[in-house]
């Protein structure tokens, strides 16, 4: 049993969790927002404080790196508090850079963990369930796993030259706000890649629903595909849900594999800042900022769904594994 | 005229181990039919050909005159209750969705239809109150009478029952039977494989003793438990007697 101060300090803890994690989330949707309409309320990437901050903090941050230059230890510890001040007034600068840039990592994930799972859930039941499809299903996931997404990425724009071009000569792509074929194709291995691996997740949970349930749902009548539809995946894809949530905090990083073929996700840009600045450091720890946020909600959000959808009486994964 | 059930030299093998061996008996309409002996002797195989969730390799099981394997095995068991040794409930859904999922997907009936017909079988098993629990949620004898409204919901011709009380706690297997003994009384047409003596005694219309995969005996209730033809049958049910029913 927690104790009343226990509860105190979660209580305490989600409401600083949803304090800041709602400021970041409404400064990222109103980058996002902003840089759609072509910078309306300021420009793309033009930071929302005042240039006399960025230039303070930055300056700040030098005079106090500066500090007892020598001094062993001491100067090390004002180096650090000098970085990180510097750090504040980077961020500010170059935040709403990344921030445009983090809308397209978003749609790479999502998009590519939504089409994956709607190829996974068939494939399970096919490696599950199936005869001849059980091979086909099993030589597809292992041929994709088997082999480094950057191969695959790779493989897509450069060795298909026909799919670029088709892509390529598809009507708006590249135009507006409609991406161009590099992150078309990064779309399409990263939907590949990744219903490969949920496959694998799914399947395992499909094996864990005992299988007298689907005997029991044929024996009252219902073909094999019903149910599998309508016995096993309900539970099946509940049972998922923490392994699948894995596969999406792995995607959401891995996606910035796309840089490989030259599309303009976070990575690539906190590259571009990082050259054209040469402080790699704080444009990478910048960049890991923003996909730590995103990691972080994603799985904050999903664990929110698990218990949303848990069955009563069974409760969620750790329930059942404890 | 034909009989409700025809079971004609029935054999099924697993490889080359001769699971059922010949059987071969008739049920009419109402009977209560009570298949006993010991593990192994292929009493579930058996109930799992006539619906054809095991396939045989001889003989012939015909349903009112139609050979099972001329039938759609859909078609066939939506006719065929059928309750399981251990209850699988439909573990997402409630009790009431349990029953409602056949009427709704094999049926074709409305959202209401199949509800209220839920309602109504939930209510045959005395648990009504329980409706919107979950599997989970509810004892293994309620598990299992909602297993046996389920298959009612379907207005089967027949019900077969595998051990149904088998994986039930001593002080839960008399809510399940008295389900069972109500049914029969309402003149449902049951295949029983159980160990409850008693209530083979009391609701059977004729009991098969299986060993082996052949019927050593077969015949009336009272005849097969006070005078039996056969040395093994009086062996085996006087050990299941005497540890008491079913356990």
């Amino acid at each position: 049993m927690s104790t009343g101060r226990e509860r105190r300090h979660a209580r305490l803890e989600r409401a600083l969790l949803a304090v800041a994690g709602g400021a970041v989330w409404l400064w990222l949707a109103f980058r996002w927002v902003n840089s759609w309409f072509g910078g309306v309320v300021v420009g793309p990437t033009q930071p929302l404080v005042p240039e006399s901050f960025v230039a303070a903090a930055t300056g700040t941050g030098d005079a106090l790196g500066a500090v007892a230059n020598g001094v062993p230890v001491v100067a090390q510890a004002f180096d650090l508090l000098g970085w990180t001040v510097g750090m504040v007034g980077f961020a500010s600068q170059y935040g709403p850079r990344l921030a445009v840039a983090a809308w397209l990592t978003v749609v790479l994930t999502v998009v590519a963990i939504l089409i994956g799972l709607v190829i996974a859930v068939p494939l399970a039941a096919a490696r599950v369930y199936g005869r001849v499809s059980k091979y086909v299903a099993l030589v597809y996931i292992e041929l994709v796993r088997g082999t480094p997404l950057v191969a695959q990425l790779f493989l897509l724009y450069y060795g298909a030259p026909f799919l670029s071009q088709f892509i390529r000569e598809l009507p708006g792509v590249g135009q507006g706000i409609v991406p161009g074929q590099a992150v078309w194709i990064a779309i399409i291995g990263f939907i590949i890649n990744s219903s490969a691996y949920q496959a694998e997740y799914i399947r395992g949970s499909v094996e864990s629903v005992d299988a007298g349930q689907l005997t029991a749902a044929r024996a009252v009548g219902l073909g094999q595909l019903e149910g599998i539809r309508y016995v096993v995946l309900p539970q099946a894809l509940r049972y998922a849900i923490p392994s699948w949530t894995n596969e999406l905090v792995y995607l959401i990083k891995y996606s910035s594999l796309a840089t490989f073929i030259t599309v303009p996700e976070l990575f690539t840009r906190a590259d571009a800042v990082g050259s054209s600045t040469f402080a790699y450091t704080k444009a990478y720890v910048l960049a890991g900022l923003f996909y730590l946020v995103l990691v972080v909600t994603a799985s904050y959000a999903m664990s929110r769904v698990e218990d949303a959808v848990a069955i009563p009486g069974v409760g969620n994964a750790n329930d059942r594994r404890g | 005229m034909s009989h409700l059930l025809e079971v004609e030299g029935l054999v099924k093998r697993y490889g080359d181990e001769l699971v059922l061996d010949g059987i071969g008996f008739d049920m009419d309409a109402r009977d209560v039919q009570v298949l006993v002996g010991p593990s192994g002797s292929g009493k579930s195989t058996m109930l799992r050909c006539v619906n054809r969730l095991t396939e045989f390799q001889g003989g012939e099981i015909r349903l009112d005159g139609t050979s099972v394997m001329a039938m759609d095995e859909n078609d066939l068991r939506r006719q065929v209750g059928m309750v399981f040794q251990d209850f699988n409930l439909f573990a997402h859904l409630t009790a009431k969705q349990n029953v409602m999922l056949g009427p709704r997907r094999v049926l074709g009936k409305s959202k209401e239809a199949a509800d209220a017909l839920a309602m109504e079988e939930l209510e045959r098993v005395g648990l009504a109150a329980q409706a919107d629990s979950y599997p989970a949620e509810l004892s293994g004898g309620q598990q299992q009478r909602v297993g046996i409204a389920r298959g009612l919901a379907m207005d089967p011709k027949l019900m077969l029952f595998d051990e149904p009380t088998s994986a039930l706690d001593p002080e839960l297997i008399g809510e399940v039977l008295s389900v069972m003994r109500e049914l029969a009384e309402e003149g449902m047409t049951m295949l029983c494989v159980t160990h409850e003596m008693s209530f083979a005694r009391q609701v059977a219309t004729d009991i098969m003793f299986l060993e082996d995969g052949h019927i050593v005996e077969h015949g009336d209730p009272e005849k097969l438990f006070t005078n039996p033809d056969n040395e093994r049958t009086e062996q085996f049910l006087r050990r299941l007697t005497e540890h008491g029913d079913g356990s």
